[in-house]
């Protein structure tokens, strides 16, 4: 990396750092991480493994501090595993859609014309359809397993990068360093990936912490359907599972509910810090 | 008329055992039935497709249409038949024929009235060729015989209870609404027409189902309600919360999660009860595809039965509201069961050494062998025992795949693909055995593509010959005995098996009376119950 | 103003034919078909029973067929028949559509309230502990799943407190009347609508905040200030209008989820609208009424881009002068 561009990277730090909502966002999502990260040191048991009584509540036994679940599942080890599943998910949809994403919005903008209508066309189709009702589809399709799911996700979420990268390539597209490129004889490729997107990406990666939440929510509401992955542990899962249960064990449906609103609300706060510290022409938003 | 009450409840104390907790059935039977009031009931499932499904459909569309359409006889819970539109049904004494006197003065409910017509349409193109066609293989055929009377053929011998068993499940339906038109699409189906105590008024899809009371009903007196609504939730929670609110009076097949139905007996203004269900007896089963050469070895099967403990089944998964299966009969079917078959001791060290000894031993930790695990989803309770297999076997060494399809997809893979090595699902048997029961382990019983038959590839000429005389054996006594070598076979091989017997409970609060001597509290037709307001 | 409409109902074709096309290729790839379903729950065994049913629901001939035959009829305005209900398919979506259409618009204009009027409250006391707090409000209700706020609050409020009912449209049986129906309606409506709003109207509320101060920055509005006008007027008429055109954005993005977004809580309070009639759909691979669905959806995203743009081109001057 050139030494300008050190400096700038170390300007957008401090930028992101001045706001302290984006700090604390950050700070929740690395706690997340390092869990995931750490579940098997935590518990060296599947957390799907029947351990107990069920249904004990929260802080009545040293051995389950999160209690059981209707199987006798231990409820902090399903936490902890299922903030894996839940960054897997999340990381692999987003990205997913992005690749997506970015690559239709800038040829669309790029080429213009018919590649465009086209194009266009294909996202609006995508955006026709109503979300959980595709993913369901998919899900019944490919069978209920967590790579199915994540591909679903991201078929779902590509749309709206699409359409941003559209935007933001439109407005650069025109603009006279790209004009000298042009006239320079570089080619369409390295003019879009190595001129224009590293412009474009400050919204792109905005938008894309925004999609990370989106898929998080996403994955725990087809969990919370019965169409999770009996597999593995997941935070939607749980909450679907003590869904019977809410009247007298309802922290099954609480815990897990937290842990995802608390990880989404990292993430908008990690989001609006980007785009603080990435568009300073838009800042107080 | 207190001592009918207290015979119904003891006969199901001594048959469903300790794990019962009922809380006292009312003692209604002494009180004379009062008339009037709306009863809101529901059950343990979802909305049906249509409000009847000619070919059966399954509990949803059962639920709704025996309401408003009647069979030719009724089961009560002593095994007793009693006339319905039906009012004799007599076999000759070579078992080949049957005569059946027809109630007279019946009407449908657009006033037309019930004539051997209608039973003729019905047994000649209704029974035989869409709802009971494996039931009545040897039927030859029916006809008029008297001014209310007709007289059913058959090839062989047919035991009685079975051909009125026969009578008390298929329903009758009006030939001139019916003949000549497709039954699956028939509009009928979604507004029907029948002759029972309740006319269909309305059906707000996703709500509820509204019927009022038939004032032309055969039996003068009933029905002592002026209007039944059944209702659906799809979260068994919101049923608890109706039920507490006076939404709901009355739900059954385990309407309301375990855990809920302690709390509304213990406020007192309700009762569960777990009689009625005797022709309709859920159990959930295991079954080892005969297809695959590892899980076909009888000793393997074994060893795995002995891995899974039926006590964890039953207190974890159906907390306590179970019993472990003994054979493949379930024990409430009094005239069948017997618990006197080989068992399978929970021991996971005796099934490690049969594993062993099957060829199959663990080497250095790794997994004997692999076996691909199918819980159907159709209930939430499925896929939780599968998982508790998966444990269990994990633990004796073996690796599982376990997957949890939606209905239809499990009705593929285990009846359409036989995609499966073990497969957890579920049956509700009927007290008579042949042909529901036995199509799940007969090699006529084997049908590719047709759901709740036998898809564990099992072919047994010695069973298959069992069953055979079972399907003719006029006696009744030796029946009992053949029945017996049934599952003494099946409890040997272990094909499939049950692994607990679901009760099924009714939650109904105190006001409702009148349904305790049913035989099959879904399938009835609600006209002896009442309100006591 | 005709040319937005004649481009728009242009564009529909190519979306409508799209859509079919799209999620016939998902239904038909899903293992086990409608007749799986339909013959599994009237255990069919007869062959030729299952030869005439196949022929009956017209799955006997190949699939290029079977959605030709369908785009024809759509374009007739034929959405097929449900054999699973035994009723057209145009009547089974219509018996759900107006309960979920009185969910959403409900909860849409709730959010739009709320939202707008908390956004622009946050906005006029900016960097204040009010700004704080509202804007801490919009991220745990954006934040939080939604069908666990509908969970919390039945616990809360319909368990605990009793003041909603648990779930459910209306309370059946007994004549209450129009006025005592309404009510009753109401009632059903709260939690859910409260729920659905909810997410939405943290949306706006943030949406509106930044545009709000981004306006409030722009040349126009300091020449305002400096004319005279009263403080009020200056924040109403320009700030505000002009400030609204995001949210339109967003009101029209919303309006094209109306026959999608509310599956969820639908599902938690079993509430009888298109989204329970979708998932069952799916779960039974009853494929007209899952097309059906589709197609109306695409019809709602079209007319809802169609308003937007109409909108778009009234509030905003400059894209009226083209």
């Amino acid at each position: 990396m050139s030494g300008v561009r050190i400096q700038r990277f170390l300007g957008l730090l401090r930028a992101f750092a001045r706001n302290r909502g984006a700090v604390l966002g950050m700070a929740i999502i690395a706690a997340v991480v390092i869990v995931a990260l750490a579940a098997p040191l935590m518990f060296n048991y599947s957390p799907l493994r029947i351990v107990g009584r069920p249904e004990q509540w929260p802080f009545t036994s040293w051995r389950f501090p999160l209690g059981t679940d209707s199987l006798g599942r231990d409820v902090a080890a399903m936490v902890v595993y299922g903030a894996r599943t839940t960054l897997m998910i999340g990381i692999v949809a987003s990205l997913t859609a992005t690749v997506i994403g970015v690559t239709v919005g800038a040829v669309a903008a790029y080429f213009g014309g018919w590649v465009d209508e086209v194009l266009t066309r294909i996202t609006e189709l995508f955006q026709t359809i109503p979300n959980i009702i595709f993913i369901m589809s998919v899900v019944a399709i490919l069978g209920q397993r967590m790579e199915n799911i994540t591909i679903a996700i991201g078929l779902i979420m590509w749309p709206q990068i699409a359409r941003l990268t559209r935007a933001e390539f439109m407005s650069l597209r025109d603009r006279e360093f790209v004009q000298a490129c042009k006239t320079m004889g570089m080619g369409n490729f390295r003019i879009m990936a190595g001129e224009i997107l590293p412009n474009a990406l400050p919204s792109v990666i905005v938008l894309a912490s925004l999609v990370v939440a989106s898929a998080i929510l996403f994955e725990a509401a087809v969990a919370f359907l019965g169409l999770g992955d009996p597999n593995v542990a997941s935070w939607g899962a749980l909450i679907g599972d003590g869904r019977s249960l809410i009247r007298t064990s309802w922290y099954i449906c609480a815990i897990p509910g937290f842990a995802i609103m608390l990880t989404v609300l990292a993430l908008n706060l990690v989001g609006d810090g980007l785009n603080d510290a990435l568009n300073p022409r838009l800042r107080d938003r | 008329m207190k001592r009918f009450g207290r015979r119904t409840f003891l006969t199901f104390v001594s048959a469903s055992a300790a794990l019962l907790q009922l809380s006292g059935l009312p003692a209604a039977q002494a009180q004379t039935p009062k008339n009037g009031g709306t009863l809101v009931a529901t059950w343990g499932g979802f909305e049906p497709q249509a409000l009847f499904v000619p070919a059966g459909g399954g509990g949803a569309p059962e639920f709704t249409s025996t309401k408003v359409l009647e069979p030719m006889l009724t089961l009560d819970s002593d095994l007793n038949f009693h006339p319905a539109l039906a009012t004799d049904v007599t076999p000759a004494s070579d078992f080949l024929s049957y005569k059946i006197k027809i109630r007279e003065g019946v009407t449908w409910h657009d006033g037309k009235p019930l004539t051997v017509d209608d039973i003729i349409f019905n047994a000649d193109k209704y029974w035989k060729p869409v709802v009971a066609g494996p039931a009545l293989q040897f039927y030859t055929g029916i006809k008029q015989t008297g001014p209310n009377e007709v007289t059913v053929s058959f090839s062989q011998p047919t035991p009685e209870f079975f051909f009125k068993s026969v009578l008390a499940r298929v329903l009758v339906i009006p030939k001139h609404l019916y003949d000549g038109k497709e039954f699956a699409t028939n509009p009928a189906n979604n507004v029907p027409i029948g002759t029972g105590p309740f006319k269909f008024k309305e059906w707000v899809r996703g709500s509820h189902v509204a019927y009022t009371k038939n004032e032309n009903y055969w039996n003068k007196g009933e029905p002592h309600l002026d209007n039944l609504i059944i209702r659906y939730w799809r979260d068994p929670s919101s049923r608890t919360a109706a039920m507490e609110a006076g939404e709901l009076q009355m739900g059954v097949f385990n309407p309301v999660p375990a855990a809920d139905i302690k709390r509304l007996v213990d406020s007192g203004k309700f009762v569960a009860s777990s009689s009625g269900y005797l022709t309709s007896a859920w159990a959930s089963t295991i079954e080892f595809n005969s297809r695959n050469p590892i899980v076909k070895d009888p000793l393997v099967r074994k060893a795995i039965m002995h891995a899974i403990d039926k006590n964890f089944v039953v207190d974890v998964v159906f907390s306590g509201r179970a019993k472990a299966g003994k054979s493949f009969v379930s024990s409430t079917n009094t005239k069948f069961h017997t618990g006197d078959v080989e068992q399978y001791k929970f021991d996971p060290e005796l099934a490690k050494k049969m594993l062993d000894q099957a060829g199959y031993p663990s080497k250095n930790g790794a997994p004997r062998f692999s076996v691909k695990l199918v819980a159907a989803g159709w209930f939430p309770e499925n896929g939780r025992i599968g998982q508790y297999v998966k444990q269990q076997l994990e633990d004796i060494g073996v690796a599982v795949e376990l997957t949890v399809p939606d209905r239809p997809t499990s009705f593929k893979v285990i009846y359409g693909d036989y995609a499966f090595d073990i497969a957890v699902g579920n049956h509700a048997a009927p007290v008579e055995l042949v042909p529901v029961q036995t199509n799940y382990v007969t090699t006529s019983g084997i049908l590719k593509g047709v759901p709740f038959r036998n898809a564990n590839g099992y072919s047994n000429p010695e069973l298959d010959a069992v069953v055979a005389k079972l399907a003719v054996e006029t006696d009744e006594t030796k029946r009992t005995d053949l029945a017996r070598q049934f599952q003494t076979i099946l409890a040997r091989d272990v094909p499939i098996t049950i692994l607990a017997e679901i009760e099924s409970i009714t939650v109904a609060s105190k006001q409702v009376k009148g349904y305790e001597h049913l035989a099959n509290v879904l399938a009835d037709s609600w006209s002896t119950i009442w309100l006591d307001r | 103003m005709r040319r937005i409409i004649l481009r728009r109902l242009l564009q529909a074709i190519p979306l409508i034919l799209g859509v079919i096309v799209l999620n016939f290729a998902l239904i038909q790839m899903a293992p086990g078909t409608m007749l799986d379903v339909i013959t599994s729950e009237q255990q069919v065994s007869d062959p030729e029973q299952l030869e005439h049913l196949r022929r009956l629901y017209g799955m006997d001939q190949p699939s290029i067929v079977q959605l030709w035959n369908y785009i024809l009829s759509v374009f007739r305005l034929d959405l097929g028949y449900s054999y699973r209900h035994g009723a057209p398919v145009i009547d089974v979506i219509t018996a759900h559509l107006p309960a979920t259409l009185i969910l959403m618009l409900t909860s849409i204009l709730l959010a739009a309230i709320v939202g707008v009027a908390a956004g622009v409250a946050s906005s006029l006391k900016v960097n204040t502990i009010w700004d704080a707090l509202i804007s801490l409000c919009a991220v745990f209700f954006f934040a939080a799943p939604t069908f666990w706020l509908g969970i919390m609050l039945i616990i809360i409020f319909s368990v605990h407190l009793g003041w909603f009912p648990v779930g459910g449209m209306r309370t059946i049986g007994g004549d209450p009347g129009l006025f005592g129906a309404t009510l009753d309606l109401l009632r059903h409506l709260a939690l859910p609508a409260i729920t659905l709003g909810l997410f939405y109207a943290a949306i706006y509320a943030r949406v509106m905040r930044a545009s709000m101060l981004e306006v409030q920055g722009l040349d126009f509005v300091r020449t305002a200030r400096a004319k005279g006008l009263s403080p009020f007027r200056v924040t109403v008429a320009h700030v505000l209008r002009n400030a609204l055109l995001p949210v339109v954005t967003l009101l029209g993005l919303q309006l094209s989820t109306v026959l999608g977004g509310s599956v969820v809580v639908e599902a938690v309070f079993n509430w009888p609208g298109i989204g329970s009639l979708m998932v069952d759909a799916v779960m039974s691979r009853n494929y007209p009424v899952v097309l059906g669905i589709f197609v109306l959806s695409a019809c709602v995203v079209i007319v809802a881009n169609l308003i937007v743009d109409l909108a778009y081109a009234r509030l905003d001057p400059r894209i009226r002068a083209r």
